[in-house]
């Protein structure tokens, strides 16, 4: 016990002082703090003027004096009317002369509005008109229509639609949560485990390329060296997701609209249990792949070959997060239930049942259950893999050869 | 009645010293890789403080047996114990030089020492003291804050065996100890040895350099492909042999002789000749013939064989 720890603390000092390491934490940090500020950036930089403006030539004023709503509807445009006929030649000089970015050309044709979209280019809108111009000068027209019939704002609002709006779901085990925090909690782990427990596999290659192996198992036992570099690199894993969230909690709070935020993140979802369910299927989850990946770590000795030999267990962490993903999108289906069972997707699938409310207490106990037995089997495993493939420093070998192997030993 | 019970107590704890005399035993060991049977019954008994040679040539079987003894591998058979027990981290406090050398490169010597330290159980003020005093000992107190992939490979050699022995283990186990260092380094890790003999340590050490077996080991086996062709006490195998050569050191004479008993000159350096003889009668002519030419002789020596020449006569392999 006091071994795994004294491997442990030194797993970590090596960790933390890997220039790799560093350097990606530093970006990791970097991306929040920027992905933050995001909004910010784009305000600083188009800020009132960058709006797109728009030239409204409205010749024959069919908008008569409704124009003065558009104003009141906050778009991303700055409008300008003309009651001047332009002619095309003389639309696409003031966009070639910067006067005007485009331009929207109203004219009646036999009572039926056509409207003209003028564009340097359409590519930047796929080729479409906006729909909120659209919407924007089809709301303009009506209301311009309404007022001629001199219609008085009681006899308008009967006939103008307010909805009161209510959903009601027919599943009984429709999901409840916010989406964003759910793909957060999944995200975070899926990254823990590709690229924290993806580290011990290189520890572990890193001891037999310095053949410093042989001093190591004649000090402690092989066990003890499996589970105190899983433990250290885990460590330090939850430490730098932690760090990662107190800076995008920073960052949000100080760099965000705290309205949009509250949106965003309503933590009115997350409870005790969720926040304890998720601890575990963190610490689970990270267990089971770090594992996975010690195993792998033992089979080969050389660094260049640990991203083959941890191809595997990589391709397992992915198909079980979309997994979990895919079944998000259809919480109450089969595929959820199965991805909420199955050991490779539980990690991430299950803190989100939870918190959708669709894992019943049965199905929980039954996750962790299959969870803890099959991370304890990857260990022994693992620890029976790296005692039995101490001394190859060769090639890479197949697992089920190193086993044969130990047998015969 | 009090001074009884204290001299009681001397005697009984005297007596406690003494019966902690160790002993390492294997019994018939053999291994086998596959079908390859790379150690075939090899037995060997350490009794006493001192070094125990194992010699032979690459792939003679010298580091499976250690690595055997010391539990990195299991023996196919046999038996290997330790004051009767098995031979395991918990019962024996060892200390291992590996043929492979190894370090943690970016890690300070000073971590990477405490590290293993802390390991074989010393607390962190018990193996500074001991760090420093070995780092002090051979010479690479400097390189204590360096990382260790900045050394030299002759000073991580030294760091290495720092290592096997920081924790001041009962039996030490040095694989090829010498090979790769200097001359000078080579004198230092020496010394070393000596002390740790000095200090009633019980040392397995492998070599190809017979010059240093012969220096340090009490005891050897010789082993070639897995067999063992020569094993006991050095002194005693050597005297085994009886003496092939003579040295002589003589002014004038030696020529004459050397032509009508038709002796073989090994070497000869000016007046120095290194001479075959077929056994020791015949040396005793030579130095009769000697006196009775008035030859002035500086040097008249028998020689038996090196434990090299044993080596190359019992494995029939030069080194």
């Amino acid at each position: 016990m006091k071994n795994l720890w004294t491997v442990t603390k030194f797993t970590m000092k090596d960790m933390i002082k890997r220039k790799s390491f560093i350097i990606s934490t530093i970006i990791l940090l970097v991306i929040i703090v920027v992905g933050f500020n995001i909004p910010n950036i784009i305000n600083n930089f188009a800020g009132e003027e960058f709006n797109e403006k728009i030239l409204v030539v409205d010749s024959e004023n069919i908008f008569g004096n409704s124009k003065e709503i558009l104003n009141q509807m906050e778009l991303e445009y700055s409008f300008e009317f003309t009651s001047e006929d332009l002619t095309q030649e003389q639309i696409k000089e003031k966009i070639d002369n910067k006067d005007i970015d485009t331009c929207l050309k109203f004219t009646n044709e036999n009572g039926i509005i056509k409207m003209e979209y003028i564009v340097e280019s359409s590519s930047m809108t796929f080729g479409e008109v906006p729909q909120s111009l659209i919407m924007a000068f089809q709301t303009l027209y009506s209301n311009e229509q309404i007022i001629k019939l001199d219609i008085s704002p009681e006899e308008l609002a009967a006939i103008s639609p307010q909805f009161n709006i209510e959903i009601i779901e027919t599943d009984e085990n429709a999901a409840k949560g916010n989406v964003v925090i759910m793909m957060l909690i999944s995200a975070v782990l899926f990254y823990a485990v590709v690229f924290c427990a993806g580290q011990v596999s290189t520890a572990i290659t890193t001891e037999k390329t310095s053949k410093i192996i042989e001093t190591l198992v004649t000090s402690t036992k092989p066990a003890t060296i499996v589970l105190g570099k899983t433990l250290g690199i885990g460590i330090i894993g939850l430490l730098q997701v932690i760090l990662m969230i107190v800076v995008a909690g920073l960052s949000a709070h100080f760099c965000m609209d705290q309205e949009i935020l509250e949106t965003i993140f309503d933590l009115s979802n997350i409870t005790i249990k969720l926040v304890f369910v998720a601890i575990i299927y963190f610490i689970l989850g990270y267990a089971l792949y770090s594992l996975a990946y010690a195993l792998t770590g033992s089979t080969v000795s050389k660094p260049e070959d640990v991203q083959s030999a941890n191809g595997p267990i990589s391709f397992i962490a992915v198909i079980g997060f979309y997994l979990s993903y895919f079944s998000m999108t259809n919480p109450s289906s089969n595929l959820n239930k199965i991805s909420g069972i199955v050991p490779i997707s539980s990690p991430f699938s299950m803190p989100l049942r939870v918190m959708m409310g669709t894992a019943t207490t049965s199905e929980l106990i039954t996750s962790i259950a299959v969870l803890t037995i099959t991370t304890i089997l990857v260990a022994i495993i693992s620890i029976k893999i790296y005692s039995s493939a101490i001394l190859n420093t060769g090639s890479k070998k197949s697992i089920i050869k190193i086993l044969k192997e130990s047998k015969k030993k | 009645m009090i001074k009884l019970l204290f001299y009681a107590i001397i005697v009984l704890s005297m007596y406690k010293v003494k019966g902690d005399i160790m002993s390492l035993e294997l019994k018939d060991v053999c291994k086998t890789f596959g079908e390859k049977e790379v150690v075939h019954k090899i037995n060997l008994k350490l009794e006493k403080p001192g070094v125990y040679g194992l010699l032979g040539t690459n792939g003679a079987g010298k580091t499976t047996t250690i690595r055997m003894i010391l539990g990195i591998i299991k023996k196919t058979s046999g038996e290997i114990n330790w004051n009767g027990k098995e031979v395991t981290r918990e019962n024996v406090n060892f200390g291992y030089l590996p043929e492979e050398r190894g370090i943690y490169p970016k890690t300070k010597i000073y971590e990477q020492l405490l590290y293993f330290a802390n390991l074989k159980g010393l607390n962190k003020r018990e193996a500074t003291k001991s760090i420093d005093y070995w780092l002090k000992r051979l010479e690479v107190e400097e390189y204590k804050n360096m990382q260790a992939e900045k050394l030299s490979k002759g000073n991580q050699q030294k760091i290495q065996f720092i290592t096997a022995i920081l924790h001041d283990p009962e039996l030490i186990v040095l694989d090829e100890p010498f090979s790769g260092l200097d001359p000078i380094n080579t004198e230092i890790l020496k010394s070393v040895i000596k002390e740790l003999v000095e200090k009633d340590k019980y040392i397995i050490m492998s070599s190809h350099q017979m010059a240093s077996v012969e220096e340090f080991c009490t005891d050897i086996t010789i082993l070639d492909r897995g067999n063992t062709v020569v094993q006991g006490n050095l002194a005693k195998i050597k005297n085994s042999y009886k003496s092939d050569k003579i040295e002589l050191d003589v002014e004038n004479g030696i020529e004459e002789i050397i032509k009508k008993m038709n002796l073989k000159v090994l070497q000869q350096k000016e007046e120095e000749y290194l001479l075959k003889i077929d056994d020791e009668n015949q040396a005793q002519e030579i130095l009769k013939e000697l006196i009775n030419r008035n030859s002035k002789i500086r040097k008249f020596e028998m020689k038996k064989p090196s434990l090299n020449e044993i080596f190359i006569e019992k494995v029939g392999e030069v080194q």
